[in-house]
């Protein structure tokens, strides 16, 4: 009868025969509607959330990737317009307007006229010396787009000043004639301004909005609906009275903080540099302009004059330039007496030319072309040896070499690295300077090829060149030129710099600054950080996961383990906080105690360890006597059992708790005790001033680095050599005398390591070797050593945990195998479970790895945010996160920066992608070892 | 094989000159100590013969390990009662009984490996060669250097089956390769397991199969020239052919070590062993030689119990 219910598990239970019923007995088992309801449900949410996972992860990726996307994107030149112009020949100055919809020309004869920037018709005109304008022309002449300011000199040696630009004002519908607005309105947007690119629409609007001549300006209509007029303006002040007679060959100016400074070569030789002083009448507001000025004479070679003059931005550096590549240099800090400062020979080889000399935005680097078809970028920058009056020497920091035929005309941004060049052969490019990098060419018609007059408009928008009969303009479309992967990672030798350097700078006080984009001191901050870090927090962590998991009993582990685990639980806004407000200032001043506690408190450790051999079994083994006899006699209540175990084993763990607590202290003392006596002998009694290389020698910093070697070697000698001598003698010898025999070996060893490491270090400083100034260094407040602090105690609770997980998975078996062998609690900890567990504390190492190179609160409040390369350990560091953290709540949306922090993002993410990867390789092939336990 | 002569010049082996032969055995065995006798009383309504039937034979065999009025606690709950038993050298000893006995808490305490586990409390003593292991001041570590043990479950270590062998060695700190291989290649013909593996020591012990691990586990045992051989039920795990080589194995290491076998398999303890003893409920009941427990057993009990007619 039971055969027939087969299903049925074999009970345990036995049933009494008649509980059994009659018959056979079928029961028809079915799975309720609700469970397979569940189960489908069940199976659908969790396929959804994997899934869901999955593609935030990828969308986080993409989303980082697409914002990214357009920093690499190809520059283009798009041609915007091609048109007449009503004049012939080169001009002395062409100026475009801010909106791209006219420009001014100033002709030799004082003639300033305004064109339509799209189809060349001429606006306004306006004269300079008006009334006094008796046929002279022009010698001399300086416009800075900047300011808007010119200065010029009439043949007849008269200096004057003004200023020429675009007024914009709005104009009431009411007072625009019918016909305009009527083809304003009618044109809409794109028809007459300059073309629009057709193959897609520009991003700009300005150009596309149409255009009509009115009141001697251009109206457009806004989007808005308003009508805008610009206008030329041109204001010219009273000619200025000057020293000498001698006629002005070449000019230029610049705006210093003091006023508006002149230089100018006379056709004597010499260079006259010259302070605005402006005074202002108080009776009749009349405002009186003064010059005071000093002069040098100038050497010509071969009674030659100069081509070029230049005046730098603070018009403390003039630049006298010849055709033949000899550039003299002249310190104008003080106006009234100019100094030669150098002389450099800008082209090496004899038949070559200097074609054309600008400068670059922010007017301190020289771009030079030449003849060859090269421009040179110099700039002045201290190197250091001192050759030159003001210390600074001349370096041609880049090269821009892309054609053979000879540079006719260069055109400066007023606001970035670009610069624009036409050649000889018609051909005219825009570079990056600060990257070298071509952004894009195009080619003038055969017909048209020599460029008189190249522009860049205010907003490097467009690109304007004038050939003798004609105009031309493109639409520069290059929205990240600073960016390449080379300028991102590679070393760039920036303005000022006497050499190619990993640079992050992304912003500064100024406009004509020079964005220097290198991730690389940022991602050796993230490593820094996590180095040292990891340096402090690994050892510890993984030391404390064998300790607890191997060495403590399943009830102190059970306090021991969540306590650690706690520790994650603080924000790590809260250990930044404490790190940079409480523990900086705090470490500043007890630094060689700090120091010295690395190595006091482990020999604190090791001696009480050694020191509890001799005496703590027998002590112990006698206590439990004690104790057991109490027990059995019924003296001793239940609670003490608790405190008091009754085994001798769990009393020792009792008594290295109580040692290990004791160490503590213990060390912390002695490194209080030593440390000025250290800071004496090692640090000249300064440790700041020393590390600072203001006083001592190498010696105290080569005993440092030189202490963990020294240690490694003479433990590596010990237990090659000695240990095996003393195997005989512990064998032979009673515990206790060879616990008093293993305490002095120890004490020697220690002296023997300390030993070791002074002699190492004083002949290391004998040979003259110094290495303050790599790894230790002039000490900053919030440094590495802080964050590696504080950075490894947030990671150890992580490190602890998987780390002690994979420990205790180790089968138990394995342990009992050893134990069962004869192995101490240790060797099976160091021969067995951690060679097992590898995997596990390979993986924890990673998370903990992980976790340092994102975090971010605990750097960016600690770590000082100085973006250095220098693996000074007492130096701050910038990692990427902190990076992020600080800058992109200032970064326009869109720009450069904001592209550039976000690929920030995308470092860290692929940072910590490749990490995680690459563990997760190793880890799986550690695994295979343990998989079939 | 080199049983013989690889044997002969271990000095652990040979008898201990204070062998404890001459020991009044009775007078230790004639009943609980005094501190047990008040636990007895509570114990009572436990339907057992309270004393352990042991024949005279064991008591006139020479024995290496005494085990003394042993009782041991697991917190509050009681695993072995009053345990006395003496374990005759060079001999094997078979322990058998149904599931939770305590002939597992017993071998283990043999070597101290429950000391491991923090809530075990015992009473009573244990005395290897006349001193006892369970003083305080008694070094484990050393202890069981001198005792060899095989669980259960193989449970080799994940390194070579060389490394494997040796690992009693290496924590003694021994380098010598020579000493090191010729101890390996001695283990592993003593464990029977030579031919198999002399071409592949290099290889991971985990890649052997379960019969083969096993037999590794023995010679890694036998590595470190123990005194007493535990095996805790060394073939449970493993089929009818491993088995048999197991019991192949501990048939040529008779003589050589004195060796503690735990066994469910009745059978088994009665192809492998000299001496059988019968423990239930923790407590031991029938201990004899074991031609006699199987044919003549003293006690209805160990009758039962051998006929299959409970556990």
């Amino acid at each position: 009868m039971e055969t027939d219910c087969p299903k049925r598990p074999p009970s345990k239970v036995r049933f009494p025969e008649r509980a059994v019923p009659a018959g056979p007995r079928r029961r028809q088992r079915v799975t309720p509607p609700r469970v397979r309801w569940a189960d489908r449900t069940a199976r659908t949410l969790i396929t959804l959330g994997g899934l869901g996972t999955i593609a935030a992860v990828l969308l986080v990726g993409l989303f980082l990737v697409w914002v990214v996307w357009p920093l690499f994107q190809p520059e283009r030149l798009a041609p915007a317009a091609r048109a007449a112009i009503p004049f012939f020949g080169a001009p002395l100055q062409t100026i475009v307007d801010e909106r791209s919809t006219m420009f001014a020309v100033v002709f030799g004869d004082g003639r300033i006229e305004a064109y339509r920037a799209d189809t060349g018709e001429r606006v306004a005109t306006e004269q300079l010396f008006e009334g006094g304008s008796n046929g002279e022309r022009l010698s001399a002449w300086t416009f800075s787009p900047r300011h808007g300011t010119f200065a010029c000199a009439r043949d007849d040696g008269q200096l004057c000043m003004g200023r020429i630009g675009f007024a914009t004002s709005f104009v009431p519908p009411k007072q625009v004639p019918r016909d305009v607005r009527l083809k304003l309105d009618a044109a809409g947007s794109g028809a007459s301004g300059l073309r629009p690119d057709r193959v897609r629409p520009a991003p700009r609007k300005p150009p596309s909005e149409a255009c009509a001549v009115f009141r001697s300006g251009i109206l457009q209509k806004t989007p808005e609906g308003q009508y805008r007029l610009q206008q030329l303006q041109v204001e010219q002040q009273a000619p200025l009275r000057r020293k000498g007679q001698a006629p002005v060959v070449l000019l230029d100016q610049a705006e210093s903080a003091r006023g508006r400074v002149l230089a100018y070569l006379t056709a004597d030789g010499r260079l006259h540099v010259a302070r605005t002083v402006e005074r202002k009448n108080l009776l009749t507001a009349r405002i009186t302009v003064r010059l005071r000025e000093g002069s040098c004479p100038v050497t010509l070679p071969r009674g030659q004059l100069p081509e070029y003059l230049l005046l730098s931005g603070l018009g403390d550096t003039v630049y006298v330039v010849w055709s033949d590549g000899r550039l003299q240099r002249f310190d104008t800090s003080q106006p009234q007496r100019p100094v030669r400062a150098g002389t450099t020979d800008l082209i090496e080889e004899p038949s070559v030319r200097v074609t054309t000399v600008v400068f670059l935005a922010g007017r301190t680097s020289l771009a030079v072309g030449d003849s060859l078809g090269r421009v040179r970028i110099w700039f002045p920058a201290k190197t250091g040896q001192r050759d030159a009056a003001d210390g600074a020497v001349l370096l041609c920091g880049h090269q821009l070499w892309a054609s053979r035929a000879a540079v006719r005309r260069l055109a400066a941004s007023t606001r970035s690295r670009l610069l624009a060049a036409a050649y000889a052969d018609g051909a005219v490019r825009i570079f990056q300077v600060t990257t070298e990098r071509e952004l894009a060419s195009v080619s003038l018609p055969r017909s048209e090829r020599a460029v008189n007059t190249l522009m860049l408009s205010p907003r490097d928008d467009h690109l304007f060149a004038l050939t003798n009969r004609e105009l031309f303009a493109w639409r520069i479309d290059a929205p990240h030129p600073e960016i390449s992967v080379r300028a991102l990672l590679g070393r760039v030798w920036y303005e000022g710099y006497p050499e190619p350097e990993h640079v992050w700078q992304s912003s500064s006080g100024t406009d004509d600054f020079e964005p220097k984009y290198g991730l690389m001191p940022l991602i050796f901050g993230t490593l820094k950080a996590t180095f040292y870090s990891l340096l402090f927090g690994a050892p510890l962590a993984l030391l404390a996961a064998v300790y607890t998991s191997e060495f403590l009993t399943p009830r102190t582990k059970a306090i021991v383990k969540p306590t650690i685990e706690m520790m994650a639980s603080l924000p790590s806004v809260v250990l930044g906080f404490l790190a940079a407000l409480v523990l900086a200032p705090v470490v500043e001043e007890v630094l060689p105690e700090l120091l010295l506690a690395f190595a006091t408190v482990p020999f604190a450790y090791l001696f009480l360890a050694k020191a509890s051999q001799i005496g703590c079994r027998e002590l112990s083994a006698g206590i439990g006597r004690h104790l057991q006899r109490l027990r059995s006699a019924g003296a001793l209540k239940r609670w003490a059992d608790w405190f008091i175990p009754l085994r001798s084993t769990a009393l020792r763990e009792r008594w290295h708790t109580a040692g290990m607590i004791l160490a503590l202290p213990l060390g912390l003392s002695l490194a209080v005790w030593l440390g000025p006596r250290v800071e004496r002998w090692l640090f000249a009694g300064d440790i700041m001033a020393w590390l600072d290389r203001q006083t001592g020698s190498g010696l105290g910093a080569w005993f440092l680095l030189l202490m963990p070697l020294s240690v490694l070697m003479v433990a590596i000698g010990f237990h090659l050599w000695l240990r095996p001598a003393l195997r005989p003698v512990a064998a032979s010898w009673s515990r206790q005398a060879f616990a008093l025999l293993d305490l002095a070996i120890f004490l020697v060893v220690c002296a023997v390591t300390v030993g070791l490491a002074s002699c190492l270090a004083t002949g290391l400083t004998a040979l003259g070797w110094d290495p303050r100034g790599t790894v230790v260094g002039t000490y900053v407040q919030r440094n590495a050593l802080i964050v590696g602090f504080v950075m490894g105690f947030a990671i150890i609770p992580i490190i602890y945990t998987v780390a002690e997980d994979a420990l205790s998975a180790v089968p138990a078996s394995l342990r009992a195998a050893s134990l069962a062998a004869g192995a101490t609690p240790w060797q099976t900890a160091a021969r067995v479970v951690v060679p097992t567990a590898m995997s596990g504390l390979f993986s924890s190492l990673m998370i903990g790895l992980g976790r340092a190179v994102g975090e971010t609160m605990i750097v960016l409040m600690a770590a000082g945010n100085t973006p250095l390369m220098d693996w000074n350990i007492f130096n701050g560091f910038r990692t990427l996160s902190a990076n992020i953290a600080v800058e992109l709540p200032e970064a326009v949306k869109d720009s450069t920066h904001y592209r550039v922090l976000f690929l920030a993002a995308l470092t860290l993410f692929a940072l910590t992608f490749v990490v995680n990867t690459v563990a997760e390789v190793i880890r799986l092939r550690f695994r295979k070892r343990a998989f079939q336990l | 094989m080199s049983l013989q002569t690889t044997s002969v010049d271990s000095p652990s082996l040979s008898p201990a000159k204070d062998s404890p032969a001459d020991q009044p055995h009775g007078a230790v065995l004639g009943g609980p100590g005094p501190q047990c006798e008040a636990r007895q009383e509570a114990d009572d309504a436990v339907p057992l013969s309270a004393r352990a039937e042991i024949h005279e034979k064991v008591r006139n065999e020479p024995c290496i390990l005494e085990i003394e009025s042993f009782s041991l606690w697991y917190g509050p709950k009681q695993a072995l009662f009053n345990v006395t038993m003496p374990i005759p050298e060079g001999k094997v000893t078979a322990l058998i009984g149904p599931s939770g006995c305590g002939k597992s808490t017993l071998i283990r305490c043999i070597n101290r490996m429950n000391d491991l586990i923090d809530s075990v409390r015992t009473e009573g003593d244990i005395r290897l060669r006349g001193n006892s292991i369970l003083a305080p001041d008694v070094d484990v570590i050393q202890l069981r250097k001198r005792m060899g043990m095989v669980f259960q479950k193989p449970n080799p270590f994940p390194m070579s089956i060389f490394e494997n062998v040796v690992y009693p060695l290496r924590i003694d700190g021994e380098r010598n390769r020579r000493v090191l291989s010729e101890v390996c290649e001695r283990s592993l013909r003593d464990a029977a397991l030579w031919e198999e593996v002399k071409d592949r020591l290099k290889e991971s012990g985990l890649r052997l199969s379960g019969g083969q691990q096993q037999r590794l586990c023995i010679a890694r045992a036998i590595a470190g020239q123990p005194e007493v051989l535990l095996l805790d039920e060394p073939c449970s795990a493993l089929d009818p052919i491993a088995t048999a080589k197991i019991e192949d194995l501990i048939h040529q290491l008779r003589g050589e070590y004195t060796i503690v076998i735990v066994t469910h398999n009745m059978q088994q303890a009665s192809r492998v062993s000299d001496y059988t003893a019968f423990m239930y409920l923790g407590r031991l009941v029938e201990y004899g030689p074991t031609e006699e427990i199987f044919t003549r057993p003293r006690l209805s009990e160990t009758e039962a119990y051998i006929t299959g007619r409970f556990g």
